[in-house]
């Protein structure tokens, strides 16, 4: 479906896209992740065929984006970070403007239009203005709009940024029916890692302009070796004696801003009851307990985040990059 | 596919966008022109029918004909009397603004000569009579001679302005129906183009696969049909306002051909300009400072003449001037001679065209 191959951009002597090699298949729903200014608005302008790549190739659909932009474009639905829908033009003049544009037959168009509205939950809204749409209304709108061509790819950057939970479940959903009914490849950049979990069937990870780890959320978490979590909370005087406990219990805690956290290896519900008894018998007062599997945040922040703590330097390159969306 | 129908498409945007919006947009159309004409259209206009009088002692076909010449405007409102004391009288009094003397012999002598009496104190007045009679002074021939009346404040004001035989107004709608037509272009072009950066809608439309060149063309189209709206608003305004049409419906299509020209082109430049610049307030400024001393020295609000002398070598190499000056002349003289018309529509055609290819360059670069 999609073909990246050796895909690096420079902007003189910055390199923004280093390298990165990817393939995804058909009927993925495939989630893009990494930090500002990390090199994914620049890779996903050379998907899109906006941006001209400094050296290697981009294949939708089999077509070269660089010789032949305006036919890989038929194939992809694109929903921007930004919500563009046109708040001047009802939601059915918003699909239709697009769908003209798309060059799909008229005849076809007008049934087309029906069943989007349909889709979005925005029938009864067809004739009002975009303008005086809700934040998820609009969303849903422009992610229909995307599909008014019937493309094979749909793309989205950042579709819940901004979104309540409501609605970006809403979202989710929606997604979730074009991808199983229509069999359409999604390709999603998000900075909700929650969301890449749940929604995603495979993630890359991009940091530096490179391709830094590749597979379904499970591998990931796999990879990265971290077990189940455990955390103890407790009020802040009370924080170190729990972390003595979590010590003589062979575990190696870290003290947040108001629980205690350690990843157990072996027997993580044995430890707990143990973990609890041994607090218990310090007379500290527990507010609450929690344990659960490595979360892609967890497997981000490890992958990522210390890089980015240890370079502050390079934080110069980086507001650069972000305008340059 | 084909390039016209994704312009056509785009350009249908426009208008839903502009049907939309219909009172703000009619409204910018109308209140521009309105605050225009009425702070300016009264320039030297103010006062009609000025009270002259005239003895007229030659009382030939030639000397009637010339009576009523100053008649024809209804700018002066004329009272005959026998002989030059009973005016010289009036004019004392204050009764009468000037005092036109027509010698025997006004009509065979080849020197034909008048004698003219003014009184200054009422200016306005006085410059309306005097252009008045010196056009038409002009148009005979003939000389006109200062009169002079014992005691102070009597001069002859002898610098008939452009036009002054017809209707003044007329002189100034025609600058402001062009420098409302470049306006227009400057806000219906170019500022939606900023707006659809700002809001995104440019980054859309150029992930769909339509040539680029659709997109500049139907904000070309826009800016155009802007202009005219604009334009026509502000003729309609001034028709109103009492300016007149010397050659009537003929002459409205021609000015339709020329605003059409103008507003063409100045879309091209407005929409070059916001193709490279990211805020709207930039744009602004510089539109500004493009458009405002172009249409100065277009002549578009005050006689090229009245501009410093070394600048009005300028306004020959401002595609503007030949159109106001056509607007104008039409107005004002009637329908341009075919050679005229040639030349000032081919100056406008060949600035619009390499303001589109430098327009269409730049567009092709554009990323977003």
């Amino acid at each position: 479906m999609i073909e990246v191959k050796n895909l690096v951009k420079k902007f003189g002597d910055f390199t923004a896209v280093n390298g990165i090699t990817l393939e995804i298949k058909k009927g993925e729903i495939f989630g893009l992740l990494g930090p500002n200014g990390a090199g994914k608005s620049t890779t996903i302008n050379m998907l899109l065929g906006l941006m001209k790549p400094t050296s290697g190739s981009v294949y939708v659909n089999g077509v070269d984006m660089q010789k032949d932009p305006n036919k890989g474009k038929e194939n992809l639905g694109v929903v921007t970070q930004e919500t563009v829908v046109e708040p001047e033009l009802t939601a059915e003049q918003n699909l239709s403007i697009f769908g003209r544009l798309y060059h799909v037959p008229k005849d076809e168009l007008e049934k087309k239009i029906g069943f989007l509205l349909d889709l979005a939950d925005l029938k009864a809204f067809a004739k009002s203005y975009a303008g005086t749409f809700s934040g998820g209304m609009k969303r849903r709108l422009e992610t229909v709009k995307a599909l008014v061509h019937d493309p094979d790819i749909l793309f989205l950057d950042e579709p819940t940024t901004g979104l309540d939970i409501q609605n970006r479940t809403k979202v989710w959903a929606l997604l979730r029916q074009i991808n199983k009914e229509r069999n359409v490849t999604i390709l999603m950049t998000t900075q909700y890692l929650e969301e890449a979990d749940q929604m995603c069937n495979r993630i890359g990870i991009i940091d530096h302009g490179k391709l830094i780890a590749l597979g379904t959320p499970a591998e990931l978490r796999q990879k990265t070796g971290l077990n189940t979590i455990i955390e103890v909370s407790a009020d802040r005087d009370d924080l170190a004696k729990i972390a003595q406990a979590f010590k003589k219990m062979g575990l190696d805690p870290e003290i947040a801003s108001n629980k205690v956290v350690a990843s157990v290896k072996n027997d993580p519900v044995g430890t707990m009851e143990k973990l609890i008894k041994a607090v218990n018998a310090t007379k500290v007062k527990i507010q609450s307990v929690s344990m659960h599997e490595p979360t892609i945040d967890d497997v981000f922040l490890k992958l990522t985040g210390s890089e980015v703590r240890d370079e502050t330097g390079s934080y110069a390159g980086r507001p650069m990059v972000m305008g340059r969306r | 596919m084909s390039i016209t129908s994704d312009t056509i498409t785009l350009f249908t945007r426009e208008l839903l966008i502009y049907k939309k919006n219909i009172v703000p947009s009619v409204a910018r159309a109308v209140i521009f022109p309105l605050i225009f004409i009425l702070l300016l259209g009264s320039i030297g206009n103010i006062p009609k029918n000025v009270p002259i009088t005239v003895v007229n002692y030659d009382n030939s076909a030639g000397s009637m004909g010339f009576i009523n010449m100053l008649e024809s405007g209804g700018s002066l409102s004329l009272t005959s009397v026998t002989n030059q004391q009973q005016a010289m009288s009036l004019l004392a009094q204050g009764s009468t603004t000037a005092v036109v003397v027509i010698p025997g012999g006004f009509s065979d002598s080849t020197s034909s000569q008048i004698f003219v009496y003014i009184d200054d104190s009422a200016s306005a007045s006085a410059s309306v009579a005097s252009s008045v009679i010196g056009a038409a002074v002009a148009k005979f021939n003939s000389r006109m001679i200062p009169g002079n009346l014992q005691g102070a404040g009597v001069t002859v004001i002898t610098n008939p302005t452009y036009g002054a035989t017809s209707n003044n107004i007329s002189f100034t709608v025609a600058g402001i129906l062009v420098l409302v037509a470049t306006s227009g272009a400057i806000f219906g072009g170019g500022f939606t183009v900023l707006s659809d950066r700002e809001l995104g809608n440019l980054k859309a439309f150029l992930i769909t696969p339509i040539n680029k060149l659709s997109l500049m063309m139907s904000k070309i189209f826009y800016g155009t049909m802007q202009s005219v709206f604009s334009a026509y608003a502000a003729l309609a305004i001034g028709l109103l306002y009492g300016a007149s049409i010397y050659s009537g419906v003929a002459g409205l299509i021609e000015i339709a051909w020329f605003i059409l020209l103008a507003g063409f082109s100045f879309s091209c430049i407005a929409i070059t300009m916001a193709v490279r610049m990211k805020s709207t307030q930039t744009y602004a400024l510089v539109a500004q400072t493009l458009t405002l001393p172009m249409s100065f020295l277009a002549g578009a609000l005050i006689p090229v003449s009245s501009l410093p002398a070394f600048l009005r070598p300028l306004s020959a190499f401002n595609p503007l001037t030949y159109a106001v000056n056509a607007v104008r002349d039409i107005m004002l003289k009637g329908l341009l001679p075919f050679g005229t018309f040639m030349i000032d529509s081919a100056i406008l055609i060949v600035f619009s065209l390499i303001m589109l290819v430098m327009c269409a360059l730049l567009f092709k670069g554009m990323n977003e």
